[in-house]
This record gives C-alpha cells, sequence and structure tokens, in this order.
C-alpha cells in the first residue's frame, strides 16, 4: 500500500511521506465526478468525456484518475454512447 | 409514458431541404404512434471521428420524445432500413434537462446575426 500512496501523491505532500506519519493524513485524492458542484456525465457532454479517455481513445482506469465506483461506471457507458455516434 | 432521448446521424452531402425532409418525416412517424416531441435539436454537421460508410462528416438531429415502448420500436425499424442515415442512438432518461445545449452555439451565433 506504501508503494501505492506514494505514487499519487503530489510533490507538496512530500513531508507528508515520512513513516511515522500520523493517521489522519490520507493520499488519496477525492473523486473529481461526485460531491455537490460536479459536473453531469452525459454522452453529449463531449469536452468532460474526453478528459478521461487516452489519446488513443482509451477509457482511463479508475485508479489513475480517482473517480469513485459509481461515477466510472456511468463514465463508461456514456463513453461507449458517444463512441457510437462518432462523437469521440 | 416514458421519455427518451433519441440521435440520428444523417449522411454528410444531404442537403438542407432534404435534411428538414427526414426530420418531418421522423416527427410524423412519432406522432402517429401515439408519442410526442418535445424538443428537437439540430446540431449541424459535425466531423465524424471514425469514418462510417466512406463518410467524413455527419448532420446531427437530437429528439426529445415522450412515448412509449411501441413508437421507438417503430422509429428504430424504419431508421433501420433508411438509406439517408449512418448511426442512430435512443437513451431512456428519466428527466430532460431542456436547459444545456451542448452542441448549440454555432446555432446560437446564427440566430443573433439573424436578428441583427
Amino acid at each position: 500500500m506504501k508503494k501505492r500512496n506514494k505514487k499519487r501523491s503530489s510533490q507538496s505532500n512530500f513531508n507528508k511521506l515520512s513513516i511515522f506519519q500520523p493517521h489522519k493524513y490520507k493520499f488519496k485524492k477525492k473523486c473529481p465526478l461526485s460531491g455537490k458542484e460536479a459536473p453531469i456525465i452525459d454522452y453529449k457532454n463531449i469536452k468532460l468525456l474526453k478528459k478521461y479517455v487516452t489519446e488513443n481513445g482509451k477509457i482511463m482506469p479508475s485508479r489513475v484518475t480517482s473517480v469513485s465506483q459509481k461515477k466510472q461506471r456511468e463514465l463508461s457507458l456514456s463513453i461507449k454512447r458517444a463512441r457510437n455516434l462518432a462523437l469521440i | 409514458m416514458n421519455l427518451y432521448e433519441h440521435t440520428i446521424v444523417a449522411r454528410q452531402d444531404r442537403s438542407p431541404n432534404q435534411l428538414k425532409k427526414i426530420q418531418e418525416k421522423y416527427t410524423k412517424l412519432v406522432e402517429t404512434f401515439d408519442g410526442n416531441i418535445v424538443k428537437t435539436e439540430n446540431w449541424g454537421l459535425l466531423n465524424l471521428s471514425y469514418l462510417i460508410k466512406k463518410n467524413k462528416k455527419g448532420n446531427y438531429i437530437h429528439f426529445k420524445i415522450k412515448g412509449n415502448g411501441k413508437t421507438i420500436s417503430e422509429l428504430e425499424k424504419n431508421e433501420k432500413i433508411d438509406t439517408d442515415l449512418l448511426r442512430y442512438l435512443t437513451v431512456k432518461v428519466k428527466e430532460f434537462d431542456l436547459k444545456t445545449n451542448y452542441f448549440g452555439k454555432k446555432e446560437e451565433e446564427k440566430e443573433k446575426k439573424q436578428t441583427n
């Protein structure tokens, strides 16, 4: 787990990376698509969907983008819909 | 009654008149099978991200339909045979959001120009 945490954290968090870190510091990012002011996931919203797609058109894994499980399911569905219409 | 969002992609070489006819044809079809069209959006000519039947671009028309399953099945049955169309997609939704328009920027500009 420690290795993973190190990868995820940015450089500004470097000080918190000591072995004796207190429990309250978590290195998980929050999901960018859940919460009150999150954008709506929709197959028409291409701008948003393109953020979560690689250059080759593959869907990015949630462990990279830190999207929650529920939202990742919605995302993948709407990306596939957009693909069918040749929007992505 | 259910709410559906329906999008069709027509071929690139169709003239505006033909596109209007296509739109009218399907609005009539929906109405004959006791459906109701709440809104139609014309997204215009967009670039396809990959070739479909040697077409690089497509004319997108988007319907918001209130109807039951039979209307949709009849619609899709007719669209399957239609040679003017490249793709179609129906999505069942719980609510329409009529405010946000993701492809409407160009149209709004045109309307502004016309009013000016």
